[in-house]
């Protein structure tokens, strides 16, 4: 039997955490795979800690919730403080590195911890709006779910109509995805 | 008619909202009345969405109480009508939902389980299993198909019109805020191609012709004078509904045949069951797992059969013994030890069913 792939990404509600989780499903399913995700969701409109549970499998997936992950990616204090439940000894888990005041509450039980400049690269060289796009990036690399080629074809599905609109968008997109692959890559 | 929703059959990924909406469009239903109550919105968000492009019609209603009830006004000038809740919305329409059982009004309702009691959260349960099955001051004299993915969502949504239109009792599809908001692959498909034809409706008011001349008088009534004309009327929907259970009844198992431990869920529950057997029967562990797959009427001659051969019986549910009470009722007798595992609006994962297991032995 395949093994399943979980992930937990976890954000603020805003970073676009349920955007690229469901864009990497899509990616996923479009190629014949199973997926399945689920957002978790509180009663407040906006705000607070926003979690996104993805399984991807060669096989109908089980449980849409998990105990433990193959991969956690935190944005967020609060986010990291809430997601190291999901972790035990076979989990990666990539935080932002601009966090402050976090290293206390990393998980110490991780396969990997691996703190990554997300927001700073994001802000830097590349938009403030293509960090969750990195964080995909990052999420594919260390699982590989789908390969670049099929999640920037996602990407191009979800996004296509803006980047007719501002042809700018798409080598940004894509750039934003291929750097978060890279953030990672020489960590794993 | 405008044109078929769907031609065919074609693989999708798509949240269990937007299957319930395609499922009831594909079913030929003609109208939905609803109010929004999360995590249930979204059906009535697609079905506005898609039924205009199909002529079929919506209607928001200011509650859940009129959503009922302007379903069975629906029914009776006979439309395939439907509505959906969940949570204290189900509560507001259990009125409703009786008065469909007395006077034999075949809607459909779908209903998507959030965490209880009162408000409380609009994420997941199994807590409406006990409301749904038996709610408002009636005798259960309901349907209840309880779905554990997107594909049974989208069959027995459509199945669940059938049932309703051939037996004329409320029939419900018993989901939940897991099913409703998660996406996951299913092939959506034209009835007609998997042979299944729609039962015919039809109107129970405004019937052409004088009554008692052209045509018999129709006797639609929820209100009674005596007791000893009630006794009649409801002995007679007994009747009919014990006539009826063992076409309607459905219930699968699995490794239950020289199963030791079983393990009896339902919903969406019974996915990570289902799991778990798998792993543990890896292991040489001898357990199986009973699902009901209606609540209402339940298999439990069936499940009978199958805890009076095992050791032990673990009921596992996300709620505090509601699923756990309709099993002990329909195995009443046996001795068979019986554990129960209650996670009130938790959802509960193969992981955690594979330790208990095994944690027992």
């Amino acid at each position: 039997m395949a093994k399943t792939v979980k992930i937990a990404l976890a954000g603020e509600g805003g970073q676009g955490v349920q955007s690229v989780a469901g864009i990497m499903v899509g990616a996923a399913n479009d190629k014949g795979r199973e997926a399945l995700y689920i957002p978790n969701f509180g009663v407040e409109q906006r705000g607070g800690v926003s979690v996104a549970f993805c399984q991807i499998s060669d096989d109908k997936i089980g449980s849409p919730k998990f105990k433990k992950a193959d991969l956690v990616i935190a944005l967020s204090d609060r986010a990291v403080r809430r997601t190291t439940q999901y972790v035990d000894e076979n989990t990666v888990f990539i935080y932002d590195s601009s966090i402050e005041d976090i290293e206390d509450d990393l998980p110490k039980n991780a396969k990997k911890v691996i703190g990554i400049p997300a927001l700073d690269v994001a802000k830097k060289e590349l938009h403030p709006r293509v960090f969750n796009v990195i964080i995909m990036g990052a999420a594919i690399e260390a699982t590989h779910i789908v390969e670049m080629p099929e999640a920037k074809e996602a990407l191009e599905k979800k996004l296509g109509y803006k980047f007719e609109q501002n042809p700018k968008l798409r080598p940004l997109n894509f750039t934003a995805l291929e750097k978060g692959a890279e953030l990672v890559k020489e960590l794993l | 008619m405008a044109e078929k929703p769907i031609q065919g059959e074609k693989r999708v990924f798509m949240t269990g909202n937007e299957v319930a909406a395609w499922a009831a469009l594909a079913a030929e239903a003609d109208i939905m009345y609803g109010y929004p109550i999360t995590p249930q919105n979204e059906i009535m968000h697609y079905w506005t969405r898609l039924s205009p492009k199909f002529d079929r019609g919506f209607l928001q209603t200011e509650d859940e109480i009129s959503a009922g009830f302007t379903t069975c006004g629906g029914v009776l000038s006979g439309k395939r009508a439907f509505t959906a809740t969940a949570g204290p919305g189900n509560t507001l329409m259990q009125e409703s939902m009786t008065m469909a059982e007395m006077m034999r009004i075949p809607l459909v309702c779908v209903v998507q389980q959030r965490g209880g009691p009162s408000t409380a959260t609009v994420i997941y349960s199994q807590q409406e299993a006990t409301m749904t099955c038996y709610g408002g001051n009636g005798e259960g004299f309901r349907i209840v198909y309880s779905t554990s993915t997107h594909q049974e969502l989208y069959d027995y949504v459509i199945k669940g019109f059938n049932t309703a239109w051939t037996y004329r009792f409320p029939t419900f599809v018993l989901g939940d805020g897991y099913q409703a908001k998660m996406r996951e692959s299913l092939h959506i498909y034209d009835p007609a191609t998997k042979g299944i034809n729609m039962v015919a409706t039809e109107p129970s008011l405004g019937l052409e012709g004088t009554p008692g001349v052209d045509r018999d008088p129709q006797h639609l009534r929820n209100t009674y004078n005596t007791e000893e004309e009630l006794y009649e009327v409801v002995s007679e929907l007994v009747a009919d509904y014990e006539k009826a259970a063992p076409e309607i009844v459905e219930y699968q198992t699995f490794d239950t045949d020289d199963a030791e431990i079983v393990i009896v869920a339902h919903g969406i529950v019974t996915r990570a069951a289902q799991a778990a057997v798998k792993e543990l029967r890896e292991e040489g562990i001898k357990v199986g797992h009973f699902r009901p797959i209606t609540l209402r009427p339940f298999p439990a001659n069936e499940l009978k059969e199958i805890a009076s051969k095992a050791k032990k019986l673990i009921v596992m549910e996300s709620a505090q013994g509601q699923f756990d009470r309709m099993v002990k009722h329909a195995i009443y007798g046996l001795t068979t030890p019986i554990e129960d595992y209650f996670k009130p609006g938790m959802g509960i994962t193969s992981e955690e069913i594979v330790e208990y297991v095994k944690k027992g032995m």
